[in-house]
């Protein structure tokens, strides 16, 4: 019962990030794209965190920030999802030459080298919230795709669904009504680990210079941080550990909360 | 064994020719990826068109797809325009760096994260789960950019122990030992940061293969059988405990070169990482280009490595593969 404990701390962390990044207009005391005191303050009331180097907010830009990592993180977690499902239900439900195929793809984009890729191809997009989620997306899914193969072609094996089937269920009424059903605590867990990594990677790529230049994130306040030599003036304090706080809260956070997913899904095959 | 050397040489090829289409696939004139801006615009129209000749862009797309095979085999890359020096060159020794971080990397953060998992399973006591599953998740939340930036800031700039800055002092003319020490004394940060991020796969793999082992059969006769406690930790239980270990490393190789690539930018340690920084920020797109080209070989055929090694090892997997 002492993991309920996980459940709640998680889930309460990320709502704070979530209405952070719902009402940023309303919480940040300043906007953080407009200079709003000297450059290069030191932390007061004003400004709890101090100012960049153009004299921006730091706390603004950090609540700022969040939308753009929640983002990142659901949008692409969405799409390497959706088609892990497709793929990896597929393979595992219709077998053969389409597992053949399907499979094959799979561990090509399992061994293609994650980083580099994602550098190379955000380079030459120039990457708004959309094209870095979407790049991330796809490069992300074989994962899933290859555990959901798997527990599909098991669950295709049980007496239930054989019995389905033999009542003459087609295909599409059967992996929607009962298969996919089935795979959902498994979905649930893969996809909070998803929104993680994609939150991670954001700010990998922020940090990199390969995000939005113009948009708040919090890579690339500690980019822009270490940039402008943050570490030589001790400004790193207020300046740098920050936002990678927040980037390790709220991957704490979902993976507490994956850590739940996965305790039930493992309590419930004991039942059964 | 055929099948998968195939496997990896497909994904090779695959690699090889993205990296020839992509920057044809972009509009624009490619003038203006193979020249700093800056130069383009004093250049009268002939010196354009020799440029584009001499890089065999007046061709058609078949041929200039020969001239990248045969180019690629002969290590003729060109030259960087931001760096001035030749790619082929630039490449070799960054690579020799990349690969001496995320090696000694590899080493350490399998051992300390196998050991402590180990130690850690071996020695349970109730009631210390929370912590242990906190802890776990808090470390491996830690983005290796931002505990290397820490690091860095604490231990370099501030307190002065270790360089800020490169793998070597730059104007020293130590030789033999003495510059073997100097190295290791610049890379004593950028493995912390790398050890401790990329540590706890190994840490939670090997505990809780450990804590599997502990309760079977064969170790609890063993006990019975009166061997001493010590023996039995080491010959019966980790012996067994490690091949998942193994595993784990397979499957994050890849991710080691990847993390190594972002503490280098860190700590300006003249690998891959760092050259891929300064093309992307220079505009340099063929030195983009074979940065990606050579991390993805160097990954690729890590992949490989480990593919073969993993399966002499546990050759029952052999049957699984094939299905």
């Amino acid at each position: 019962m002492k993991n309920r404990a996980f459940m709640i701390i998680g889930l309460a962390v990320l709502l704070v990030f979530v209405v952070t990044a719902i009402f940023q207009e309303q919480i940040a005391p300043y906007s953080p794209y407009e200079q709003s005191g000297k450059p290069f303050e030191r932390p007061s009331g004003e400004h709890i965190f101090g100012t960049n180097d153009i004299g921006q907010d730091i706390f603004s830009e950090l609540v700022y920030g969040t939308r753009n990592s929640l983002l990142v993180g659901l949008i692409s977690a969405t799409i390497s999802l959706a088609l892990g499902i497709i793929i990896g239900v597929s393979a595992g439900w219709f077998g053969g030459t389409t597992d053949h195929i399907l499979s094959q793809i799979t561990t090509f984009f399992m061994t293609i080298p994650f980083l580099p890729s994602v550098i190379i191809l955000s380079t030459f997009t120039r990457g708004g919230i959309w094209s870095m989620s979407i790049i991330l997306g796809f490069l992300s899914w074989p994962g899933i795709a290859r555990v959901l193969r798997t527990t599909t072609m098991q669950i295709k094996e049980s007496y239930a669904i054989k019995i389905i089937k033999g009542m003459g269920a087609s295909d599409a009424y059967i992996i929607l009504r009962h298969v996919i059903p089935e795979l959902l605590p498994l979905i649930a867990y893969r996809a909070v680990t998803r929104v993680k990594a994609g939150i991670l990677s954001e700010s990998t790529m922020s940090f990199l210079g390969l995000g939005n230049p113009i948009a708040k994130s919090w890579g690339s306040t500690i980019y822009y941080a270490q940039a402008k030599n943050a570490l030589l003036n001790g400004s790193w304090v207020w300046w740098i550990i920050p936002p990678g706080v927040c980037i390790c809260l709220i991957s704490m956070a979902l993976m507490l909360i994956a850590y739940e997913f996965e305790n039930m899904r493992s309590s419930k095959k004991e039942a059964t | 064994m055929k099948k998968r050397l195939f496997h990896y040489v497909i994904i090779l090829l695959v690699v090889i020719a993205v990296n020839f289409f992509i920057p044809r696939a972009l509009p624009g004139s490619p003038i203006r990826s193979l020249v700093a801006d800056e130069d383009i615009v004093e250049m009268t129209a002939e010196k354009k068109m020799g440029i584009l000749e001499a890089y065999h862009l007046t061709d058609p797309l078949y041929k200039q797809f020969g001239y990248y095979i045969r180019d690629l085999f002969t290590l003729n890359w060109g030259t960087s325009f931001s760096k001035r020096l030749p790619i082929a060159q630039l490449m070799r020794s960054a690579a020799k760096w990349t690969l001496l971080l995320s090696g000694i990397t590899m080493i350490l953060s399998v051992f300390t994260g196998s050991l402590i998992g180990a130690y850690s399973a071996l020695h349970r006591k109730k009631g210390r789960d929370l912590g242990m599953v906190l802890g776990t998740t808090f470390i491996s939340s830690i983005p290796s950019f931002w505990i290397a930036i820490l690091l860095l800031a604490v231990f370099s700039a501030k307190l002065g122990w270790f360089p800020a800055y490169g793998a070597y002092s730059m104007w020293s003319k130590a030789e033999g030992f003495a510059k073997v020490l100097d190295v290791a004394w610049h890379m004593v940060l950028p493995v912390i940061a790398l050890v401790i991020t990329s540590l706890m796969p190994y840490f939670t793999t090997s505990r809780y293969s450990v804590l599997k082992t502990i309760s079977s059969d064969y170790v609890r006769m063993a006990r019975f059988r009166g061997i001493p406690e010590k023996k039995i930790n080491v010959g019966y239980i980790m012996r067994n405990a490690l091949v998942p270990v193994f595993t784990m490393l397979m499957m994050d190789i890849g991710y080691l070169l990847s993390g190594s690539v972002l503490v280098e930018t860190v700590f300006s340690f003249p690998g891959l990482g760092v050259l891929m920084r300064d093309a992307v920020s220079a505009r340099d797109y063929p030195l983009i280009q074979y940065t990606f080209l050579v991390s993805s070989v160097l990954t690729i055929a890590a992949l490989f490595a480990a593919d073969v090694l993993y399966h002499k090892i546990d050759p029952s997997l052999e049957e699984s593969y094939e299905k």
